[in-house]
């Protein structure tokens, strides 16, 4: 319950934040690296941007990430992880291999050389790129769950009735693991917030728009005052963000976890 | 009566060696037994498959590097210096050439594996005389003096720490759990900066940033070793606060999950003692702990390359970071080319020591 309260009161700093809050590039020269006060809430960057409101566009910008990264991960994993199995054969064989192959590949310096290489780096196309590259462990996962269901006796009823096996994957197998893919999506869309706020904070992906890594690269790369830590409230509060929402994703999982899990046993 | 009972004993006391002979003898039975089952052909496929990883992921990785957009001549005379008056044109026409940059990229990739397979990866092209394999061996023990000890201590720490939140009652149950999902969400690379910025706090000094101080020379000395092991001990500390959280987290479930079992309920009624149940309850909470092992040690490399990035240790991600802004390709393909292997092996590793934690594995048969 408190992971849902927190997360909603991020997701309504990311949406409505940034109307309310005007342009979050804006950079007032006469107040360069003030500290938090009442007319800047989180105080002002060397810049003079507000930091409040570059948080509030951060988030909204990580959570598209995440979304994105995290719905086509899903898909990708589904389309390996259930198809490929009930298929059973040659089919199964190599969507197997293939999830193991990607499943010992380093991320981060696979993420670090394509993020060199593909130029004009944009939030969708970074969700894509990491869709891409998580996606391994939970077609794994899902795999594992679509051979137990597989052996049920209503999947034999509807095999008996004629249908292929893209309809039965599709109407019998996927409505009952709808709880499992869920936790999947979420726990994958976490996991695309923080890769992506850790190639950001290094400087490997966008550096145009504003998410909560691209906050701390800049806090720690453009300071006029000397030193990156005598700004504190810049760097500060967007790793707490982070915090909070992969905790917040963290404790969402375990509750969905905690109520779909009997159920799944119980089919 | 007494005597009966007593000469067997004596007899085995008077003769060590026949008892190490037999311990010795058992070993030797145990491990031919390992090696002639199905165990050494379980190894023996995963052995194959690894190898087949690291092949793939080399192509791709070379066919990606290769597609990089920029020219790595302009960014090389760029960085340079030429004389004056000096003919540009033809000067990287005559780099093009040497470093077999004008050549198609299908024929750049026979060479390249052609060279590869005699483990000569040529030269980088920003330290240009230095091979490449050079500079990766010499910063490969940067990452793993890293990565290692953070596994290994942070198993250990973290198994200890989520089996004791597990037996805490009522409310320090719940503030425990938090506490620990806490550390496992914290990000490194920001818990790294905010690592740095405690320091300055406390010591008001400049952090320790980089392998050792500006201007100390390197030497095999007790002082310079106190050096590194001082710019070694944030970063290892930064690792290791989450992934303790990381491995506490999935500790404390487990253990919770075998204090509820019946063996656990009838130990109890039966009249065992705590300290007996609990050990019970850890050795079998800590097998299924093992088999996070690949997945967090795939996790703890990658997250070590980016820690060394914000600590400025000279590990492999640093560069690999400095070697993708410089469009060095041969030095990338040689970073990632280390990186994959420490992750193969690692996992294979990771395979045997669970063939002789589950005996399962090693008959093949579960």
């Amino acid at each position: 319950m408190i992971g849902l309260a927190v997360l909603v009161i991020l997701i309504l700093l990311g949406t409505v934040g940034p109307f309310l809050l005007g342009d979050p590039y804006y950079m007032d020269l006469s107040l360069m690296g003030r500290p938090p006060s009442f007319a800047h809430i989180l105080g002002t960057t060397s810049f003079g941007e507000d930091v409040f409101t570059q948080l509030c566009s951060a988030i909204g910008n990580s959570l598209v990430v995440g979304l994105v990264a995290g719905g086509l991960g899903t898909l990708i994993a589904i389309l390996v992880g259930a198809v490929g199995p009930y298929r059973g054969g040659l089919a199964d064989k190599i969507s197997s291999l293939a999830t193991n192959l990607a499943l010992v590949l380093p991320l981060i310096p696979l993420f670090i050389i394509i993020a060199s290489v593909v130029r004009g780096l944009n939030l969708v196309l970074i969700g894509v790129i990491l869709a891409v590259t998580s996606w391994p462990w939970a077609a794994r996962s899902i795999r594992s769950q679509v051979l137990t269901l597989k052996e049920r006796e209503f999947v034999n009823l509807a095999r008996m009735s004629g249908q292929n096996s893209v309809q039965i994957v599709v109407t019998e197998v996927l409505p009952n693991m709808l709880a499992y893919i869920m936790m999947v999506f979420v726990i994958l869309t976490g996991t695309s917030i923080l890769a992506e706020s850790a190639l950001s904070m290094i400087g490997v992906s966008t550096t145009r728009t504003i998410t909560l890594g691209y906050m701390l690269y800049w806090a720690q790369h453009e300071t006029t005052v000397p030193f990156w830590w005598n700004i504190w409230w810049w760097f500060i509060p967007p790793g707490i963000v982070l915090t909070a929402l992969l905790t917040a994703i963290f404790v969402i999982h375990a509750g969905m976890d905690e109520v779909f899990n009997p159920r799944l046993r119980e089919i | 009566m007494k005597r009966v009972t007593n000469s067997p004993e004596k007899n085995e006391n008077s003769s060590p060696p026949v008892e190490e002979n037999r311990f010795l003898t058992r070993m030797f039975s145990k491990l031919r037994s390992l090696l002639t089952n199905s165990f050494a052909r379980f190894l023996a496929t995963k052995a194959g498959f690894y190898l087949v990883v690291v092949f793939l992921s080399l192509v791709l990785v070379f066919f990606i590097i290769e597609s990089m957009p920029g020219d790595p001549v302009a960014v090389m005379l760029a960085s340079g210096n030429p004389p004056p008056g000096a003919d540009i044109e033809a000067l990287a026409a005559r780099m093009r050439e040497y470093f077999g940059l004008d050549k198609p990229i299908l024929e750049r990739f026979f060479i390249f594996f052609g060279n590869f397979f005699s483990w000569n990866l040529g030269p980088s092209y920003h330290f240009y005389p230095v091979q490449v394999s050079t500079i990766v061996l010499y910063y490969l023990p940067y990452t793993l003096s890293l990565a290692i000890p953070v596994l290994l201590v942070s198993f250990f720490v973290g198994n200890w720490v989520g089996a004791r939140a597990a037996y805490m009652r009522g409310k320090l149950n719940e503030t425990s759990y938090f506490i620990l999902v806490f550390c496992n969400q914290l990000p490194p690379f920001w818990l790294g900066l905010v690592i740095i910025f405690i320091y300055i706090l406390l010591f008001h000094g400049i952090p320790p940033i980089g392998a050792a101080t500006l201007g100390v020379i390197p030497s095999l000395s007790v002082s310079y070793f106190f050096e590194l092991l001082a710019h070694w001990i944030l970063p290892f500390l930064t690792l290791l606060i989450v992934y303790v959280g990381a491995w506490a987290t999935g500790m404390r479930s487990m253990v919770t999950h075998e204090m509820d079992s019946g063996y656990v309920r009838y130990g109890e009624q039966l009249g065992f003692k705590k300290s007996k149940l609990m050990s019970y309850a850890q050795r079998n909470a800590i097998l299924p702990q093992f088999t996070g092992l690949n997945m967090v040690f795939n996790g703890i490399v990658g997250q070590t390359l980016i820690i060394e990035i914000v600590f400025g240790w000279p590990g492999l991600g640093l560069l690999l970071y400095n070697a993708v802004f410089n469009y060095d390709y041969p030095l990338i393909f040689g970073c990632f080319l280390v990186i994959i292997v420490i992750i193969v092996i690692g996992n294979f590793l990771i395979d045997v020591l669970y063939g002789f934690i589950d005996p399962r594995m090693r008959t093949g048969r579960g």
